[in-house]
């Protein structure tokens, strides 16, 4: 416990150097505004930005990536609130609520409660990383390599098969990445596999390329085809203002949220959509109000979820740092932030890279600061970028998909293969195939391969290693029920129907 | 989510089914261009019995699986469990083909006319295609100099961003640093 203090100490100490303050003020700058744009995600925008890790040291551009992770789900609900569209995946149900406060003029109470709630789930959130994960690392020194290969596995099977609408296009998309992932030289024996003799492949497919081609350029494209004559109604921004009622409803809706989002950050469930789904659920079944549900928007549907997401979005961090696990598409760009850098994420971290790791929860701490003020008192300032024109608001994307393709590897040649990569995420959004699965496939796919051949080597070639470990045969049975869980409800769910319904 | 898993997935007009036989076949295709260089991986695997070839070899057949798992779906009925895409129905082709143009006149270019004004013409000529999309006129002369002046004055100060104060390399009409 001293020693944690000891280390979250350091941590500021080096957090709150001008420069690193300034990396962390940018980047939630950052994060905001782009949470507020519609058209460019976390993810999306950290990959873009993948090319400063060739000049900025690790701790500077860590805590800027993470400040615009977090920084994006604050400023996605501002547009959440305003605009029927909303500008985070992870804030899609704050517009549930959100929009109809701010349609019967109640936004600025919206807008209060969503940053409000951001920054008390975030702070807490943070707390419980600062504890946790310390704990978490030293525990996760005993796991060896068919541990690590099944958690990976599992990290797979949420984000493309329970996740999705459909376990099959999941598993195209994952396995589709996880062929992009093979490209290169192979980890461990150092075979030089797909490269078809172009040499700019030995070192594999940067990641850059396919998630600013399916991210960017494909939402750009997919904009000009399909979303032309989408119209999209603004509501009027009030004063950002909560009454003691509204407090009072808010708090515990906040707390609940943030006690929902923490535990499913850290597993691998594909980031923050089933928290704060589940915690709109929640404060409908609890409301004393159930008839602003829906119809002049519930206060607590928008505190509750906002809370949710943010703490889910903290929590992200645990798996990553300690295990190198990431649980979202923006945790796996970070990871391969990382290995730009030739660190290993993993336990090992809070030891020979300890002053980064703290600097990074100290510096998670400043930036919830930094985004309340943002986003309360500064509101106005983030929502005049909602009037950008939609034409040059997504032509402008394009500049900044160049800087990211362009300034990793000095290529044309990769201009033209994002390209063919965007009208792959056109086609991929259009029938309904999850994007994260080719993402989260590709940076994982060669670390789980790693995992996978040490684990044989352990097992002297047999298979039974996976199952004589205690931990991995637990972890095994942990990846059949998650595969197996929801069919059985599905198909139990089916047999009471027919049995229940008259003939 | 419980019904839709039985019966096939509302009614695709002919386009849509087309797409569908379309992309199981491609499915089927990225898993024949992989198990083709897989053959040409060696097995090496030592004492570990999994070489390097085993993941290629595991992705190329699950991708396959995949493949004809999807061609049945086309062939009976559509993809399952369709989420309804969102915007309009049909592609709009004209303005595809100028943001298309954009994008890959920018790939083009960007080595010889630097990355300001490559990135510039990409700006003017995607927006002309995001405009017609809206249904709005692209725009004469007159606006096209605007929207390429609005391009260089986002592109040029990332240029300089970029350049300047981080250091990455990114290409100039001359060898100023500036444009």
């Amino acid at each position: 416990m001293l020693e944690t203090w000891t280390h979250l100490m350091g941590g500021f100490a080096t957090a709150i150097s001008p420069v690193n303050l300034l990396w962390a003020f940018v980047g939630c700058a950052v994060g905001t505004a782009i949470g507020v744009l519609p058209g460019l995600g976390p993810a999306v925008t950290v990959a873009m930005l993948l090319p400063i890790t060739s000049q900025v040291e690790p701790t500077a551009s860590m805590i800027f990536f993470a400040g615009i992770y977090y920084g994006a789900m604050y400023g996605g609900s501002t547009t959440s609130i305003l605009l029927n569209t909303p500008g985070e995946t992870g804030t899609m149900v704050t517009a549930l609520e959100g929009f109809k406060m701010a349609r019967s003029g109640r936004a600025g109470a919206a807008l209060a409660t969503a940053a409000i709630g951001s920054f008390v789930a975030g702070t807490i959130a943070t707390v419980l990383v600062t504890l946790f994960a310390p704990i978490v690392a030293e525990h996760a020194v005993k796991l060896g390599p068919p541990e690590y290969f099944l958690l990976m596995v599992l990290a797979f099977l949420t984000v493309s098969a329970v996740l999705g609408k459909s376990t099959l296009r999941g598993l195209t998309a994952l396995f589709l990445g996880l062929g992009a992932g093979l490209i290169g030289m192979d980890q461990i024996s150092g075979q030089v596999r797909y490269t078809a003799g172009i040499p700019e492949f030995m070192d594999g497919i940067e990641v850059v390329l396919i998630a600013v081609g399916l991210f960017a350029v494909g939402e750009v494209i997919y904009n000009a085809m399909y979303e032309g004559r989408s119209v999209t109604e603004m509501n009027r921004l009030n004063k950002v203002h909560m009454t003691g009622s509204e407090w009072r409803r808010s708090w515990p809706a906040w707390l609940r949220g943030t006690a929902l989002g923490f535990p499913f950050g850290t597993i691998p469930a594909g980031g923050s959509e089933i928290p704060t789904f589940l915690s709109y659920a929640t404060e409908k079944k609890l409301s004393k109000h159930k008839n602003e549900f829906g119809t002049v928007g519930a206060i607590e549907g928008v505190a509750g979820p906002e809370a949710a997401n943010n703490s889910a979005v903290t929590a992200t961090l645990v798996p990553l740092l300690t295990l190198g696990i990431p649980t979202s598409v923006t945790a796996a760009i970070l990871l391969s932030a990382l290995q730009n850098y030739g660190i290993q994420a993993g336990p090992q971290l809070f030891e020979t890279s300890s002053t980064m790791v703290w600097a990074l929860i100290a510096s998670l701490y400043i930036g919830n600061v930094m985004l309340l003020i943002l986003n309360l008192p500064l509101v106005g300032l983030w929502v005049k970028l909602l009037k950008i024109p939609r034409p040059q608001l997504y032509a402008g994307i394009l500049i900044f998909a160049t800087v990211g393709v362009y300034g990793m590897r000095q290529s044309s040649f990769d201009l033209f293969v994002m390209y063919g990569i965007g009208l792959l995420g056109v086609l991929m959004r259009r029938y309904d195939f999850p994007v994260a699965p080719v993402i989260v496939g590709m940076i994982l796919g060669p670390l789980a391969e790693a995992q996978l051949r040490n684990a044989m080597s352990i097992g002297e070639g047999k298979w039974g290693v996976f199952v004589e470990r205690p931990a991995s045969l637990f972890l095994l049975v942990v990846v059949a029920l998650v595969l197996l869980l929801p069919r059985l409800a599905r198909l139990w769910q089916r047999r009471n129907a027919a049995g229940g319904a008259p003939v | 989510m419980d019904h839709a898993a039985v019966s096939p997935s509302r009614s695709h007009s002919s386009h849509d089914r087309r797409a569908h036989w379309l992309i199981a076949l491609g499915a089927l295709g990225v898993a024949g261009v992989l198990a083709y260089g897989a053959a040409s991986i060696p097995s090496d695997a030592g004492y570990a019995g999994v070489g390097p070839n085993f993941l290629p070899w595991v992705v190329a057949t699950v991708l396959a699986v995949c493949g004809v798992w999807l061609l049945w779906e086309a062939a009976t009925g559509g993809f399952r469990q369709l989420e309804e895409p969102s915007g309009a129905e049909r592609g709009d082709w004209p303005a595809f083909a100028w943001v298309s143009a954009g994008v890959l006149a920018n790939a083009t270019l960007i080595t010889t006319a630097g990355f300001v004004l490559s990135c510039a013409l990409c700006f003017a000529l995607a927006v002309r295609g995001l405009r017609l999309s809206e249904g709005k006129p692209a725009g004469g002369v007159r606006q096209t100099v605007m929207d390429a002046i609005t391009g260089m004055l986002i592109s040029a100060p990332v240029y300089w961003l970029f350049t300047k104060l981080l250091a990455i390399n990114l290409p100039g009409l001359t060898g100023t640093g500036w444009i």
